[in-house]
């Protein structure tokens, strides 16, 4: 018994010790993770952590980042707003450098919020609402992802300059921030391009239940050329089978959401037909020539291939924290911001530049479009919209 | 004539689904007077099977089986883990080991399996459709209202009939008396569980048919459906869990199919305040249960 105190406490006192050692380590620069590992949010997020994983290695093999180690801690989010902002402030206690963020408005906003608190840079993982912006979270916060602006306004462009369909019917889930405002811009935009908005319906995400909004439809009287969908998880599948299965072979466009294997094969060769999405990039060559170098990375760390596009954007994530630390010289927030704010950065996801502060931190970005043929994904090209509707 | 058509079977399919849903949760608070919280996890060590199994050449419909059978094993197990060791000592207890039961089992599905869909197994006759008066319908519906018949009927004769259905109605209406004229306790409260699998396993391929897709956290809606058609339809009364399902899809449909758009989207404030007045008029739930046991 007592041998059994003894060792518990001294493996209690090692570990204090173990863990003050790792705040005072002058050595090592930390990217505190608040992304959700659990719950609602862990499909977007884990790919993100697995993908930073395998930057933070391939940064520390090659040399490190200003002569220091890079080290990566997550604290899980759970897929709550205010843990998620808890989990930033026990990382910005453990001495984080810098704090990457969930992705997702509702879900790393607080993340956000205590990293601008402390003076420290915050990046969402891929937040697409343009209310992760410096006006609405603070002068050192930024997104990798492009807002909704260009992925509606893409979409939108695509339907009407590219395939010339000039009827749309729109179908919103009433879920969260993201699934609202990007069917906001793609109407903006499609409107703008001179499109007819037959119908627009709502949905709410987990009815499993489209029969209403099917009867509406119905009601028209007309078939639309395309049917946008912004929906959110599994539900995107089940919309675009209940409507495919009574006759609605309008092409699907959608957003980054769509970009989902489980989607691909819950739409099956069946119904995965004639759907497009808007995405961040894809995971060939086609759409950059390192993504070979990156997946082969990523294999040799977790033993397999990455089930989704989203592990670009962890690893884009951390070179691009990376890349502006390198530029500013230091860690230290303001100067980190300003050097996101003046950088072009070449990514997996894309080149990207910020607006400015003032600006809101508008991530002026391109956007990948993609095809599904008989439920496998194949890569369109790379597409910037010639003007933006305001967000 | 079509549009009535089209109602009716929006109504009686998701009325379906909910009925059993609701019945599955209904069968164990009837006798224990408690809420099985780890309901919808039944639902989901459903879909969970079906995929990992899905690898196999066996046909779908032995696959499906397969699933069901594990929802009951799991069922029986809640008894075993959550229930029995707590079961005479605290209802806090057994609220917080059930719900611990069903965050275990999330939690197992998140680390070993993957916090991303995956993809089930459907039979080919999940996505056709069939037009009935002018009404185009998926063949799921039609399937869902048809189990929903064959349970609801089977469960009834159970009920009713055998002598395991009247020593579980007994058992619900005075346990503790029940007890003393023989009623092995243990055998009950286990059949129960073992029913609420069953149901909960077959109207999980018929939930899940709809999506084609299982997630951990994919148990919570239908928990929830459960636990408002019960508490419309009254708490301790089978045939009140049933018409609560009904009552919840027609209340649910009927709202989708006439509010406006803008206020679509608040569409669940207006089904819970619909709920709330209901209680105001019946406080109970629509039907009453039997007199009121003691706990066990």
């Amino acid at each position: 018994m007592r041998r059994s105190i003894q060792s518990i406490s001294s493996a209690a006192i090692a570990a204090l010790v173990f863990a003050s050692a790792a705040e005072a380590q002058d050595d090592t620069i930390i990217i505190g993770g608040a992304m959700c590992q659990t719950g609602v949010q862990a499909p977007l997020d884990t790919p993100g952590v697995m993908g930073a994983q395998v930057a933070v290695k391939y940064i520390n093999d090659n040399g490190g980042l200003l002569g220091k180690k890079v080290q990566f801690i997550n604290v899980d989010g759970k897929s709550d707003p205010v843990t998620v902002g808890n989990a930033a402030v026990e990382l910005i206690d453990k001495g984080a450098d810098i704090i990457m963020t969930p992705c997702d408005f509702d879900f790393g906003g607080p993340a956000s919020r205590e990293a601008q608190e402390a003076g420290l840079v915050g990046i969402s993982a891929c937040a697409s609402d343009p209310l992760y912006s410096s006006w609405s979270l603070g002068d050192k916060q930024f997104t990798l992802s492009m807002w909704n602006t260009t992925m509606g306004a893409t979409a939108a462009d695509f339907a009407l300059k590219e395939k010339g369909w000039k009827t749309a019917y729109v179908v919103t889930d009433q879920f969260i921030a993201y699934t609202k405002s990007l069917s906001k811009y793609f109407i903006a935009q499609f409107k703008a391009n001179g499109g007819e908005i037959i119908l627009e319906d709502t949905y709410t995400n987990g009815d499993n239940d489209f029969s209403a909004q099917l009867a509406r439809l119905k009601a028209l009287g007309k078939k639309p050329d395309v049917m946008f969908i912004s929906s959110y998880g599994q539900d995107i599948a089940f919309i675009t089978r209940a409507l495919r299965e009574v006759g609605y072979d309008a092409p699907v466009l959608g957003g980054d959401a769509y970009d989902d294997p489980a989607l691909h094969a819950a739409l099956g060769e069946a119904h995965g037909n004639e759907v497009y999405f808007v995405t961040h990039t894809f995971m060939t060559p086609e759409a950059h020539p390192d993504m070979q170098k990156f997946i082969d990375l990523y294999v040799d760390m977790h033993g397999q291939e990455p089930d989704t596009a989203f592990v670009a954007t962890g690893w884009d994530t951390v070179m691009l924290m990376a890349e502006a630390i390198k530029a500013a010289g230091t860690t230290e927030g303001a100067a980190v911001a300003k050097a996101l704010e003046d950088g072009h950065f070449k990514l997996l996801t894309g080149e990207l530049d910020y607006g400015t502060a003032e600006e809101g931190h508008v991530p002026n970005k391109a956007a990948v479009m993609v095809e599904l043929k008989g439920g496998k994904p194949t890569f369109l090209g790379w597409r910037k919209p010639e003007t933006l509707p305001a967000p | 004539m079509t549009f009535a058509i089209q109602f009716l079977i929006n109504v009686l399919s998701l009325g379906g689904a909910y009925a059993l849903m609701a019945l599955g949760l209904v069968i164990v608070y009837g006798i224990l007077r408690l809420v099985n919280f780890a309901y919808g996890e039944l639902i989901m060590v459903t879909g969970y099977t079906l995929f990992l199994i899905s690898g196999s050449a066996l046909p779908w419909f032995v696959m499906a089986a397969a699933a069901v059978a594990m929802a009951v094993v799991t069922g029986i197990a809640t008894d075993y883990i959550a229930f029995r060791p707590v079961r005479a000592k605290s209802v806090t207890a057994v609220l917080i080991t059930s719900f611990a039961f069903s965050t275990l089992l999330q939690n197992a599905a998140l680390l070993f399996i993957s916090p991303r869909p995956r993809v089930i197994p459907l039979p080919e006759i999940f996505s056709r459709t069939v037009e009935i008066g002018g009404a185009i319908t998926p063949m799921r519906n039609l399937l869902t209202i048809a189990a929903a018949v064959i349970l609801l009927a089977l469960f009834a004769f159970l009920m009713r009939r055998t002598v395991l259905g009247i020593a579980m109605r007994a058992a619900a209406t005075n346990f503790t008396m029940a007890r003393m004229l023989g009623v092995p306790a243990n055998l009950i409260i286990s059949s129960a569980f073992a029913i609420s699998g069953f149901i909960a396993g077959v109207v999980g391929l018929l939930w899940m048919g709809r999506i084609g897709t299982v997630v951990p956290g994919i148990g919570l809606e239908p928990l929830l459906v459960a636990f408002i058609a019960t508490i419309i339809g009254g708490m301790r009364s089978l045939t009140g869990a049933v018409i609560g399902g009904f009552v919840l899809a027609f209340i649910d449909t009927s709202l989708n199919y006439t509010l406006p758009q803008e206020l679509l989207k608040f569409r669940d404030a207006f089904t819970f305040s619909l709920v709330i007045l209901i209680l105001l008029w019946r406080p109970e739930g629509l039907m009453r249960g039997p007199a009121t046991g003691q706990r066990t």
